[in-house]
């Protein structure tokens, strides 16, 4: 289960219009959509807000990924239902799972369709310094490749009589080490040669960097700034005023 | 006398054995193979044809999605890793994926863990294959304090402490210089002597040409040649198909043939060729160092 | 001037007390394809990233001596200037690959120099002719084989136009037949840029036909450097603990019963040419 969960935010390379905005407005869409599901606590805007995801989900062909990674949250959810039944309402533990979805599907988009190159050069354009911007896109760089060298040393360790299951909390922290010293060592070690390798081709020298690729804000961004700006100024609206809004937007369950 | 039905059996057995991975790579199909006990066999062929996930079927780190695995005649999907473990040592390419332990006497403790045996078995088992490896000298260190041909050992070591009939080699001989590769001939050799059955999955055609009789070639997941290595190895498209290139003996036999030198085709090692290059070059007048 | 002077140079790691690194005398000539060759732990590593500055700046420890590299210093010019002259490929393409798409791998060089956007260009088209590797462009480097990770680990160092091109154990993780396509790579790059590749390599079999020199060591010292000949024929690379190549193994046989009266040959052709000859 948790590794489809972590499949909802892998990176995939496709050409469509949600792939190719810049980096920086999905980063503005993930945080306005994320603030406007936090000024809701009845369930109707929410999921309003839930439904004006799905065509922008849609548009970068993700529906299927989307829905994977909510299948992903659903033991979360039955706790969420199970402990408010006892302590709150049941109408309100919909509600947090809304807003759950909501934020999860915010970034889980940004994710998945943000090239982690990208994600760099749109931090170096918030006046991020180089060197930081640089460790954060090679963190995602090395991730599959530590995953990779995680099953390695699993393997190693079970074919000489590891056994990965054992009863007790001591005994499973205890038995965590054979797999995770040697990930440490191993991962000191690797940040040693690619170390090496940086400065060979004279990363961090004094000179002023230049880029073979940047990130620009074209039309669509610009449109779609805008119509993110729109949304949040509505959110807003209603939240502030939301004695003043139509009965069935205040509807709730009658539990 | 008394034949043991176990005696008769392969050691290791393999049919239609076919596997997916769960992102849909397809990495094993129809794979068919039987060794039998006390062979020695290498495993050869393209990064990616399937021979590291071949191996893994053996200690059951991978169960066959299709057909079936059998360790000493039993399926290993019946098995649990740590038990098929116990019958085949697996010893991985990067000895540094299991070093962990405070002390190289506490690594080699922690193999013997789940064997269930006495603490003073435990001691004896030790004590011995530290002094079999020449380790004695860094029982008390660090396994991390170790050169990288050590650490090499080191690994072997915790594995053969176990003392399992089965032994599987991920390329044994990368990166190791000569005297290394002597040292692990040898260690082989002994093995091969207390009746072990020796599995080698290597790159090294040379090294494969000298000291293994048999070899399986693998391409897209599948066996395509399984027979004496010095007819495997000696075929172009076969080499064609691995990735790998003709042995320089075999190169040296047919460039000699092509000028006209009857090198007979079954010279197959150094000291042969020596001997039949002796006896051509006399014929040709050459007098060697005794008789000048 | 030598492109290469190591003089008196002697390297210690700091926690070791044993030297590495035992009075290096080496100078090494331009246009020239040189073997290092040693048993493991002799300080062929070590003294490969003598050439780049990585030693003594990135690695702590100490020195005696000093390593001039085409007239600069080692210790008084960063690495990040000796990197215009010197380029290092590294035996495992897993960790010296640290973009998301070759594209960007090969330019990330030229990005930290400050190069000029149409002049990056320019040389990646040229490396990338050199190397193969025109249709892996857009590709992530994970994706990618052993010796086409390699390919693209060479190409992005050579845009940085290096006149030394040293590679440490390249073709370690290699199948046979794509070790032999990067050496023969290697050897055309050479002859056709005239560069100095310094290369540390067990595979001797495909590794001594293209050589002009080898460098021997042994215990942190150099025990020989001259033309492959005289190498070959002397009585030090027998008794050095390496992988000798069958060929030179027959015949240094064939020597020893003075019933070779040439000089051992370092490839099959080479053999074949010889005993074609006395035919």
């Amino acid at each position: 289960m948790s590794l489809e969960f972590l499949e909802a935010f892998k990176f995939l390379k496709k050409d469509t219009f949600l792939h190719n905005l810049d980096p920086r407005s999905k980063l503005l869409f993930s945080i306005i959509i994320s603030i406007s599901a936090l000024l809701f606590d009845e369930i109707v805007p929410l999921f309003l807000i839930l439904l004006n995801l799905i065509p922008i989900i849609a548009s970068g062909r993700l529906i299927k990924k989307w829905l994977k990674s909510v299948r992903g949250l659903t033991f979360l959810f039955i706790i969420i239902i199970i402990l408010n039944t006892f302590f709150y309402d049941f109408s309100h533990a919909i509600s947090m799972i809304l807003r759950i979805t909501i934020m999860v599907s915010a970034f889980s988009i940004f994710f998945l369709t943000v090239d982690p190159n990208d994600l760099a050069l749109s931090l170096i354009s918030m006046r991020v310094p180089y060197e930081y911007a640089f460790s954060f896109s090679l963190a995602f760089r090395f991730v599959p490749t530590i995953a990779r060298e995680a099953q390695n040393i699993q393997d190693a360790q079970q074919s000489r009589g590891y056994e990965m299951q054992t009863s007790g909390i001591i005994n499973q922290i205890k038995n965590l080490f054979p797999l995770l010293v040697p990930l440490i060592i191993c991962s000191i070690k690797r940040a040693f040669n690619v170390a090496e390798a940086l400065e060979s081709r004279a990363f961090g020298s004094q000179k002023e960097r230049t880029f073979l690729y940047t990130i620009k804000f074209s039309i669509k961004d610009w449109i779609f700034t805008i119509y993110l700006l729109l949304f949040l100024m509505l959110a807003i609206y209603v939240s502030f005023n939301f004695s003043l809004m139509p009965e069935w937007l205040m509807w709730s369950l009658p539990v | 006398m008394v034949i043991e039905i176990i005696d008769i059996l392969p050691k290791v057995s393999a049919t239609n054995v076919e596997y997916t991975y769960s992102n849909s790579t397809l990495a094993l199909k129809d794979v068919n193979l039987s060794i039998m006990k006390g062979e020695l066999v290498a495993i050869m062929g393209k990064n990616g044809a399937g021979k590291t996930t071949l191996i893994r079927t053996f200690n059951g780190l991978i169960k066959p999605s299709k057909g079936n695995v059998l360790i000493d005649g039993k399926n290993t999907s019946s098995q649990t890793i740590a038990e098929l473990s116990k019958k085949v040592g697996i010893i991985f390419q990067n000895p540094m994926h299991q070093l962990f332990s405070n002390t190289i006497e506490e690594e080699i403790k922690f193999s013997l863990k789940n064997l269930d045996l006495s603490e003073e078995e435990i001691q004896t088992r030790t004590d011995n294959i530290l002094k079999n490896f020449n380790l004695e000298k860094y029982r008390k260190r660090s396994p991390l304090s170790l050169s990288g041909g050590e650490t090499k050992k080191l690994a072997i070591a915790t594995i053969f402490c176990r003392n399992p009939d089965i032994l599987v080699f991920d390329e044994p001989t990368l990166g190791q210089d000569a005297r290394e590769i002597v040292f692990f001939t040898n260690l082989i050799k002994e093995e091969m002597d207390k009746g072990k059955t020796i599995v080698i999955v290597t790159h090294n055609i040379e090294f494969a040409m000298q000291h293994v009789p048999r070899t399986i070639l693998m391409a897209d997941g599948g066996i395509i040649a399984d027979g004496p290595t010095r007819s495997v190895l000696n075929k172009e498209f076969l080499a064609d198909k691995t990735s790998l290139i003709l042995p320089q003996i075999t190169q040296f036999n047919r460039a000699l043939q092509e000028i006209g030198i009857q090198c007979p085709p079954n010279i197959n090692s150094r000291n042969e060729m020596i001997m039949f290059l002796k006896k051509h070059l006399k014929s040709m007048g050459i007098k060697t160092k005794e008789e000048a | 001037m030598d492109l290469i002077k190591f003089n008196n140079f002697s390297y210690r790691y700091k926690g070791n007390e044993e030297y590495a690194l035992n009075d290096i005398n080496l100078a090494i000539k331009e246009n020239k394809f040189i073997l290092l060759a040693g048993e493991t732990g002799s300080g062929k590593t070590s003294l490969l990233r003598c050439l780049n500055g990585l030693i003594p700046q990135f690695y702590a420890g100490y020195y005696k001596g000093s390593v001039k590299i085409a007239g600069h210093d080692t210790v008084e010019t960063s690495i990040s200037n000796l990197s215009t002259i010197v380029g290092i490929v590294f035996q495992n393409p897993e960790n010296q690959l640290i973009a998301m798409t070759v594209e960007n791998e090969i330019a990330f060089g030229m990005e930290n120099l400050g190069i000029s956007r149409n002049e990056m260009i320019k040389r990646m088209d040229e490396s990338v002719r050199l190397t193969e590797i025109g249709h892996l462009l857009r590709k992530a480097p994970f994706e990618l084989s052993g010796g086409e990770q390699q390919r693209v680990a060479i190409a992005s160092i050579l845009v940085l136009q290096p006149q030394i091109l040293i590679l440490d154990e390249p073709t370690a993780l290699l199948d046979p037949r794509m070790a032999r396509k990067i050496l023969t790579l290697l050897k055309k790059i050479q002859s056709d840029s005239k560069i100095t590749i310094i290369i540390s390599e067990h595979r001797m079999d495909l590794v001594l036909p293209l050589v002009d020199e080898i460098i021997m060591m042994k215990e942190g010292r150099i025990v020989g450097h001259d033309i492959k000949d005289n190498i070959i024929n002397g009585d030090d690379f027998k008794n050095l603990n390496i992988n000798h190549p069958l060929i030179y193994s027959i015949f240094n046989a064939l020597k020893e019963e003075k019933l070779l009266s040439n000089k051992i040959p370092d490839s099959i052709p080479e053999a074949i040419e010889y005993l074609n000859k006395i035919k």
